[in-house]
């Protein structure tokens, strides 16, 4: 048997095991499960070392002389003063500087890369029906969740549009996961019966 | 009719193991004796192709593969197609992760396959640029200059001495972004590279991802879209290429039908279930 059959043929057991929790909780299916989480932390542990700190701290730092990096490798180092009490005052400095810079990008993504496209978008279609359903949809939706004035009369009437509106969302979303779960099913068994069982090509 | 209605009723305390053991039939059977039930292809799908077939040959694209391999079946059928067509259409590719777990193996399985179907040569014809942390950084990164965030491919190249690379400095030199995700990544490349570098560009998403990303056609921040495995089947249908998104469509077709019949009986149930309480 090949590496890679052999391979394969763990694969094969390890989808039955987990697929027979459909039929009741058992040890094969628990197996299963504990090594895939043993085995996600310790992958999770080898990519950190190897894609963070080897790749963009240490060989740039040591390998290529890039000096400067000491500055980020010292806010680095700084998030681990959290665990002693007397001095976990200066990871903040390495937290400020993730929450700032990050608040920063996603500002300027939110705001020119969505609400502003997504406004004029809106309202530039108003000329077709599916423009004037859009238009609708976003205006009588934005009201329901206006909750700063009770929901009656004209108000209440609109957000019920919007609830509608909502919901027919909300069923597009759901058949749209019921579709992605069975995907999933069917990538398993073309798995199983294709590169385990080699009955169909 | 009562007979009727008494079935319905004893629905409410089926084991849903049937159900299950019905839904794996369902699956199994068409895989294997297939009923080849026809496809329509949606527009946005029918958008991405068109898009891709315009370019000419030598353009450049570049194709990322952000997805972790628990979507494979919904993803990687994307990734194949959009490949072959892209090589079949000589157009040189840049392949791109933003995600750590698995898309890396998964990647390079993909690229090194189709390389070797269409005989590309690596350097000249594509090249895979692997993985970087830190998914905002890196694509405003790349439109600055692609090499300051690799300055070495996934093989430990320098990406100054690839033949493709020197004609490729950032996203001005890029004629089209393919995005294939089944995460977030894909409102980045549009809300930061779309929106910031005015690169075009098309995506192929998970189903659970599709209606989210169906707003970015209506601002036209993307051209196309492909959602699902069915959106993988349109575009191995329209490019020929026949794979497993294409023969997953029967099961899948058959499955809906399935769950449509038990979410009506299961209603049916319910509301006679709920008349006769009532009536008592």
């Amino acid at each position: 048997m090949s590496w890679e059959s052999f391979g394969v043929t763990v694969a094969a057991f390890f989808t039955l095991a987990l697929y027979s929790f459909l039929y009741k909780d058992n040890p094969f299916y628990k197996l299963a499960e504990h090594i895939f989480a043993g085995i996600s932390a310790g992958y999770y542990v080898g990519l950190v070392w190897h894609s963070i700190i080897k790749q963009q701290l240490w060989t740039p730092l040591f390998g290529e002389k890039q000096y400067l990096l000491i500055i980020p490798g010292i806010f680095g180092i700084l998030m681990f003063t959290r665990f002693i009490n007397r001095i976990s005052w200066l990871s903040r400095l390495s937290l400020a500087f993730v929450v700032g810079s990050t608040a920063g990008i996603t500002l300027i993504q939110q705001l020119h890369g969505m609400v502003l496209p997504q406004v004029r978008s809106t309202f530039l279609n108003v000329a077709t029906f599916s423009g004037i359903v859009m238009v609708v949809g976003v205006i009588s939706t934005l009201i329901y969740f206006y909750f700063s004035k009770e929901h009656k009369g004209t108000l209440g009437f609109i957000a019920q549009i919007g609830i509608w509106f909502i919901m027919i969302s909300f069923g597009a979303s759901f058949g749209y996961t019921v579709m992605a779960r069975v995907s999933l099913l069917i990538g398993r068994a073309q798995f199983l019966l294709t590169n385990w069982l080699h009955i169909i090509k | 009719m009562n007979a009727f209605i008494k079935v319905i009723s004893k629905f409410k305390e089926l084991d849903r193991r049937y159900i299950f053991f019905l839904i794996g039939i369902a699956v199994i059977l068409p895989l294997l004796f297939p009923l080849n039930i026809p496809l329509g292809i949606t527009q946005p799908s029918q958008n991405l192709f068109n898009k891709v077939d315009s370019l000419e040959e030598d353009s450049k694209v570049l194709l990322t593969f952000d997805y972790y391999p628990s979507t494979l079946p919904e993803t990687e059928p994307m990734s194949y197609a959009a490949l072959r067509h892209l090589f079949r259409k000589n157009i040189k590719v840049i392949t791109v992760t933003t995600i750590p777990l698995g898309a890396l193996s998964v990647m390079e399985g993909v690229v090194k396959d189709v390389a070797r179907e269409y005989n590309k040569e690596y350097g000249a014809d594509y090249v895979n640029l692997g993985y970087k942390y830190g998914y905002q950084a890196v694509m405003l990164g790349m439109g600055r200059k692609i090499s300051d965030i690799f300055p070495r491919d996934a093989y430990d190249n320098k990406l100054d001495s690839l033949p493709l690379m020197q004609k490729v400095k950032n996203y001005d030199d890029v004629d089209f972004i393919f995005i294939v995700s089944d995460n977030a990544t894909v409102d980045y490349w549009v809300s930061l590279v779309n929106a910031r570098f005015g690169t075009p560009m098309g995506a192929g998403v998970t189903a659970v991802m599709a209606p989210k990303c169906y707003s970015y056609l209506q601002t036209r921040q993307m051209v196309g879209l492909l959602g699902g495995m069915k959106g993988a089947a349109e575009y191995e249908k329209l490019s020929k290429n026949y794979g497993r998104a294409i023969r997953g469509m029967d099961p899948q077709s058959i499955i809906h039908f399935l769950i449509i019949f038990f979410v009506i009986l299961g209603n049916a149930g319910y509301f006679i279930t709920r008349k006769k309480e009532g009536s008592k």
